[in-house]
């Protein structure tokens, strides 16, 4: 039973919410390829959203374009979520492994993803009046996305419930954590650097004069 | 406008026709202001554009052959187009005429009711009304207000009022008057916070009017939050959160705009009061003045604009006076800002302290109390269009608009509401596709809205048939291979069954045999 290629794995995984993670931890599947790709089909979806909006839903600050914000929206959280998921679920007594909270959460991010694609090409074709369809289709996937990465979490560390939810408000704290610690860590090396250019261009000085 | 200079000084060497030189001076005059003028985008953001006015001259109290002025306060211009300036250092109130060349009548002594005479001490503001044809003159240090003909019979005067509803410990230090068509008379007063008095046409005190509100800043909510948690004795020695109070102010017909000058209010900068007191700009998000405010880089001190006058032109067009920057910013009557004029310099249009403005026609006079000078200025042809444009646009003539906007973008391809005006007419005559594309170039999202409705409609009259075609082909398509696969997926399972069925047979037969 559940001979599934990779491909109708992720299908299977995303359209059966509660038994799908389940399935294919059972079957050992899921491929960080196709992980990769999920995450950046979201970086994608997040510069679509961002700039390519229909003129009448709002208009995009067109004098510059930084891409940062869009890395930092996409990748750099999924990669916090997990490292983070991950810190915290081995304390937890959680069975997943890195690989496969990559895979997992991954997955669970494709209603997310979909509804970001489908809202952006209705908002070419839709007017204001007409948002409510746009609003319905992203509660569905933000919704959808939210029960598949809960169930995720759930399967892949093999919890229970009330575990899975200690587990997702204990990695949201680790992602804050984590992001304190950067931006600590980035001020720092600022002061640093300023100290030493400091010297630079004090002994630089010196040895002209 | 370096390109406009280098053009004016060749054009006339390689063409010695007339027509070209009289094409390219106007041009030239406008590059010749000490300021590089500058309009705002949609972001806020400070992008160069063309010149809406430019100095004619300026006028000093020497020109005019009445000896130097000293802190001049205040201009007027009555009905009969002359101009009254209060010459305050001097106590005088100087009559020109509108060329300025010319000087009607110096008032330095006015006659009194009973025949005796009297002086003007310091005055700030004048007023002249239409209606009876009577000066009202804030006599600041006096404290009244002087109410006389034009020949200088004093008619009446207003002084403090012994009304309850008046502080009798505070002054009485009249700034500004004006007077509606009724004769009630509006006075703003210094360090009075609630508004200005509101007098009846006999002189009787009736109450305060238009006062500011003030603004909620976390200070003062922090304030509120404590009050609530201390004494009586202890309030009444605190420092209380009162609002800045008005600087001055302008009649409209029945509209009176005022202006608030304040280093920490942001709130109620500009209002336009109607008769009952209310503000009418009061839930409308505007800003008056520049939009990031200026950094004084000797001082370090960030200088929020301070609207020090304001003038209703006759086209209904605002006119805010920035002390700060030495700036005129005119808007419409919906408050878009048009034009941006002069600065803080030495040259002509630019100013030291400005003081009050004055608008009169197609010109603006502005009243510099550290120069002792009033600088008129003159409308471009630039200008001219413009305002020609925004006059049509907002009295509802959206398709008569449509050339002078197109002539605005010819001229400055920058000008924001010259698209917004275009993509407006485009829109109601019909052509979605081209309001499309202004409404993009003028990033007015309402307005594509608009334009893209329609668009959709006319795409979809247009090609409904076919459209209606690929869809029922699609789904005929979808469903004609949905069965075929159906059928295929049937017959799988069925030859898997088989298969089953053959292979239990022979375990059974194996396990008989």
């Amino acid at each position: 039973m559940m001979d599934l290629t990779q491909r109708e794995w992720v299908k299977h995984a995303v359209t059966h919410p509660i038994e799908g993670f389940e399935d294919m931890r059972w079957k050992k599947s899921g491929s960080v390829k196709i992980a990769f790709l999920i995450v950046f089909l979201l970086f994608v979806a997040q510069i679509f959203d961002g700039r390519l909006y229909g003129f009448q839903f709002g208009v995009a600050y067109d004098k510059t374009f930084n891409i940062i914000p869009y890395i930092v929206k996409s990748v750099v959280l999924f990669a916090a979520w997990v490292i983070g998921n991950w810190s915290v679920c081995t304390l937890l007594d959680g069975e997943g492994t890195v690989k496969n909270i990559c895979i997992y959460s991954a997955y669970a991010l494709i209603p997310y993803i979909a509804q970001l694609f489908i809202n952006v090409l209705l908002s070419h074709v839709l007017i204001r009046d007409e948002m409510v369809f746009m609003t319905a289709i992203q509660i569905i996937g933000v919704g959808w996305s939210v029960v598949l990465l809960f169930s995720a979490i759930k399967s892949v560390h093999q919890y229970s419930f009330g575990k899975t939810v200690f587990a997702i408000i204990l990695t949201i704290v680790a992602m804050l954590i984590m992001l304190f610690l950067l931006v600590l860590f980035m001020s720092l090396i600022q002061q640093i650097w300023i100290f030493i250019s400091t010297i630079y261009t004090e002994i630089s000085y010196r040895l002209r004069v | 406008m370096k390109k406009v200079k280098k053009r004016a000084k060749l054009l006339p060497l390689i063409f010695s026709g007339a027509l070209f030189c009289g094409a390219v001076l106007p041009l030239a005059a406008s590059a010749g202001e000490p300021y590089d003028v500058y309009n705002y985008d949609r972001w806020g953001e400070a992008i160069p554009s063309q010149a809406g006015y430019i100095a004619e001259k300026s006028v000093s109290g020497y020109d005019l052959g009445i000896g130097p002025m000293d802190a001049p306060s205040d201009i007027f211009c009555d009905h009969e187009k002359n101009f009254y300036i209060v010459d305050s250092g001097n106590n005088r109130i100087i009559a020109v005429n509108s060329d300025f060349d010319q000087v009607i009548r110096v008032y330095d002594r006015f006659t009194m009711p009973d025949g005796s005479e009297t002086t003007l001490k310091k005055p700030m503001g004048i007023y002249i009304s239409a209606e009876n044809d009577y000066m009202y003159i804030a006599d600041n240090e006096n404290s009244r207000v002087l109410i006389s003909d034009k020949d200088g019979n004093v008619i009446s005067e207003i002084k403090k009022p012994a009304s309850e509803v008046y502080d009798q410990k505070r002054t009485f230090l009249p700034q500004r008057v004006v007077a509606d068509k009724a004769g009630n008379v509006y006075v703003v007063l210094n360090n009075i916070t609630t508004g200005a008095a509101m007098f009846s046409p006999d002189g009787e005190f009736t109450g305060f009017y238009g006062a500011n509100r003030v603004q909620p800043t976390a200070e003062i909510v922090g304030n509120y939050i404590k009050n609530l948690f201390v004494s009586e004795e202890k309030k009444a020695r605190k420092a209380r959160n009162v609002p800045t109070g008005i600087t001055s102010f302008d009649i409209d017909g029945d509209f009176i705009f005022t202006c608030t000058q304040s280093s920490t209010q942001t709130t109620d900068t500009v209002k336009k009061l109607n008769a009952a007191g209310n503000n009418i700009f009061a839930n409308l998000e505007l800003t008056f003045g520049d939009y990031t405010p200026m950094y004084d880089t000797s001082s370090n001190v960030v200088l929020q604009p301070a609207i020090v006058d304001i003038d209703i032109a006759e086209d209904g067009n605002i006119n805010c006076l920035d002390y700060t920057t030495g700036r005129i910013f005119q808007y419409d009557e919906d408050c878009n800002l048009l034009f941006i004029v002069g600065t803080k310099a030495k040259q002509l249009g630019g100013f030291d302290s400005v003081a009050a403005l004055e608008s009169m026609g197609s010109n603006l006079y502005v009243v510099d109390s550290g120069k002792d000078t009033v600088t008129v200025f003159t409308e471009t042809s630039f200008g001219e269009i413009v305002h020609e444009a925004t006059a049509k646009y907002n009295a509802g003539y959206y398709e008569e608009a449509l050339g002078p906007w197109y002539e605005v973008l010819k001229r400055d391809g920058n000008y924001r509401r010259a698209y917004i005006g275009v993509a407006s007419a485009l829109l109601r005559k019909g052509d979605y596709k081209g309001a499309m594309k202004y409404a993009k170039l003028a990033d007015a999202p309402a307005i594509y809205n608009r334009a893209f409705e329609g668009y959709r409609m006319e795409f979809l009259k247009k090609n409904f048939a076919k459209m209606f075609a690929v869809v029922a082909a699609l789904i005929v398509v979808l469903f004609v291979t949905g069965r075929k696969r159906k059928k295929k997926r049937l017959a799988e399972a069925a030859a898997l069954a088989e298969q089953l069925a053959r292979d239990e047979a022979d375990r059974k037969k194996k396990e008989e045999g």
